[in-house]
């Protein structure tokens, strides 16, 4: 039986911006200010707070103190989650691990960066040593190695990509948070030639790094009743994978750490993954969502393509999917932007999600992924089964 | 920049994990070593503290082949700094005759001919002033 003993009761998202000239702290200044005023309670319910690591304060040893001090928060459980763009997933999950171990009641999980206005990151070891000198393009790149195997194993379809890319420019025209600059009608054509940046990755293949942030506000589901609030949602089942198959030399790349995490949630939600009503997969590029449905099971491996041309995934399709428009029609706030198609899930469960509410609202799945190791898939994963209550 | 490797000259200098050592110190001779781990009987790339196979600390390092083939490859059309707006390369990523997976440049290789599959074969480049790995056809 899942529990539903944890709740979440509140969220808000900023609207996402490109080179806003905004910091870390005021972005989340502003998420969680909004997050309470969503929850309807008063800042010093917040006993407890998880926050993603971020680009534009990286750096920073001491950021998750810092940033309590400038919400002027006191906590008794603080702590920063640096899983890359699972971090807002992943601090759902260690919120409710850290309310059920009695440390804290309410935790305010809040993700923010301003990786388009200030960059501090400087990620070196095995990347200094011996990736930077090939001249690989960051993450188009990786992900060009990816879709080219990809590509030589099971055949990939630039249509499948390209109506996943428009599907979810659709949802970012409805979603007056996506960045202004991604709010413009996309065609198939216009994505087809768009130019390449390392092959097979297209320009709009890509998320566009923006600043943004997001909160929601986790507690107990006895405590949010006794605060009277009206609607909420139960994370009810979570899988993690940091570094799937890290110890073969040889793996196949297209395997996601999302297999396992997502068996791993799927279980604890009591679930079968043709349960899902809605579906926010991590998105940094159009190829991670083909390869998270074959990897969580919603089609075989290398039927991904497929599966995405017989489906139609808009808010009022057989699916709906990435809602908010994504992260690559909405804007990637950084390493914030983990939480982006989280707050989109959650404003689907309260019903308000406006001119894009799915009808059956009941559950929703959110996936994260966070940073590449060499020559590899991605490195962290993660799988949040969220219940509408 | 030659014809041949676009990236000449162009490479940054690796920043060196003090465990890696004896991997620049056979680069700089001419020889490919990988960490060996005796346990399992697997090699290792890129260099670490330990054996990911066991966690253990009795890795020997071995001088390999340098043959292997293709696994997969990336044309790189919008470069990053410091090899920003040169012609397109090839990055691939080798699969040695060892058993593990190097990410290098195929050199001597027109962009357009490179398949994964084909069999290449180690030639060594410059990054900065060291010896850097690199592939060509075989």
């Amino acid at each position: 039986m899942p529990q539903r003993d944890i709740a979440i009761i509140g969220a808000s998202e900023v609207k996402i911006e490109l080179r806003s000239g905004r910091t870390t702290y005021e972005l989340a200044g502003e998420a969680m200010a909004g997050a309470l005023a969503n929850a309807g309670i008063d800042k010093s319910e917040i006993d407890g707070m998880a926050v993603t690591s971020c680009f534009s304060d990286a750096g920073n040893p001491f950021y998750s103190p810092i940033l309590s001090a400038y919400l002027g928060l006191q906590l008794d459980w603080c702590q920063t989650t640096d899983l890359g763009g699972a971090g807002a997933s992943g601090s759902v999950a260690r919120a409710a691990m850290a309310i059920r171990a009695g440390l804290c009641h309410t935790v305010l999980v809040i993700s923010a960066d301003a990786q388009s206005t200030t960059n501090r990151g400087d990620i070196q070891g095995f990347r200094g040593e011996f990736q930077y000198p090939v001249g690989i393009m960051g993450p188009p790149g990786y992900f060009g190695l990816l879709s080219n195997r990809y590509d030589h194993q099971y055949g990939l379809d630039p249509k499948a990509l390209a109506k996943l890319a428009v599907t979810q420019r659709d949802h970012a025209l409805l979603n007056p948070l996506a960045c202004e600059k991604l709010r413009k009608p996309l065609t198939e054509a216009e994505y087809l030639a768009s130019p390449m940046i390392s092959h097979p990755i297209r320009m709009l293949d890509c998320v566009m790094v923006a600043d943004g942030a997001s909160a929601c506000i986790v507690t107990t589901t006895e405590r949010a009743k006794a605060l009277g609030v009206k609607r909420m949602a139960h994370p009810i089942g979570y899988g993690e994978r940091v570094n799937h198959l890290e110890a073969e030399n040889c793996p196949d790349i297209t395997k996601v750490g999302q297999e396992v995490a997502g068996a791993r949630a799927l279980a604890q939600a009591g679930m079968k993954i043709g349960d899902i009503k809605q579906f926010h997969p991590y998105d940094d590029f159009l190829i991670a969502i083909i390869l998270q449905m074959e990897g969580l099971g919603f089609c075989k491996p290398g039927e991904g393509c497929r599966y995405v041309l017989d489906h139609d995934f808009h808010w009022n399709g057989d699916l709906p999917l990435n809602t908010g428009g994504g992260q690559i029609s909405a804007g990637q706030a950084g390493l914030a932007g983990g939480a982006h198609n989280l707050t989109e899930a959650l404003r689907q469960l309260f019903g308000e999600a406006e001119g894009r509410q799915v009808k059956d609202n009941s559950n929703a799945m959110v996936t994260g992924i966070g940073w590449i190791p060499y020559g590899r898939n991605w490195g962290s994963s993660t799988v949040l089964v969220l219940e509408a209550g | 920049m030659s014809e041949r490797d676009p990236l000449e000259g162009l490479r940054p200098a690796p920043v060196k994990q003090d465990f890696s050592q004896p991997f620049w110190d056979g680069a700089a001779q001419g020889k490919f070593l990988l960490q060996y781990c005796p346990e399992s009987g697997k090699y290792q790339f890129y260099p670490r503290p330990v054996s990911v196979q066991t966690g253990k600390r009795n890795l020997e390092w071995r001088e390999v082949s340098g043959r292997g083939t293709v696994y997969s490859h990336t044309v790189t059309y919008r470069s990053p700094i410091p090899v920003k707006g040169i012609k397109p390369y090839i990055v691939a990523l080798v699969e040695l005759e060892e058993g593990v997976r190097v990410m290098a440049n195929l050199i001597g290789c027109p962009v357009e001919a490179v398949k994964i599959g084909m069999a290449v074969k180690l030639a060594w480049v410059k990054a900065g002033e060291d010896n850097f790995p690199a592939f060509e056809p075989a």
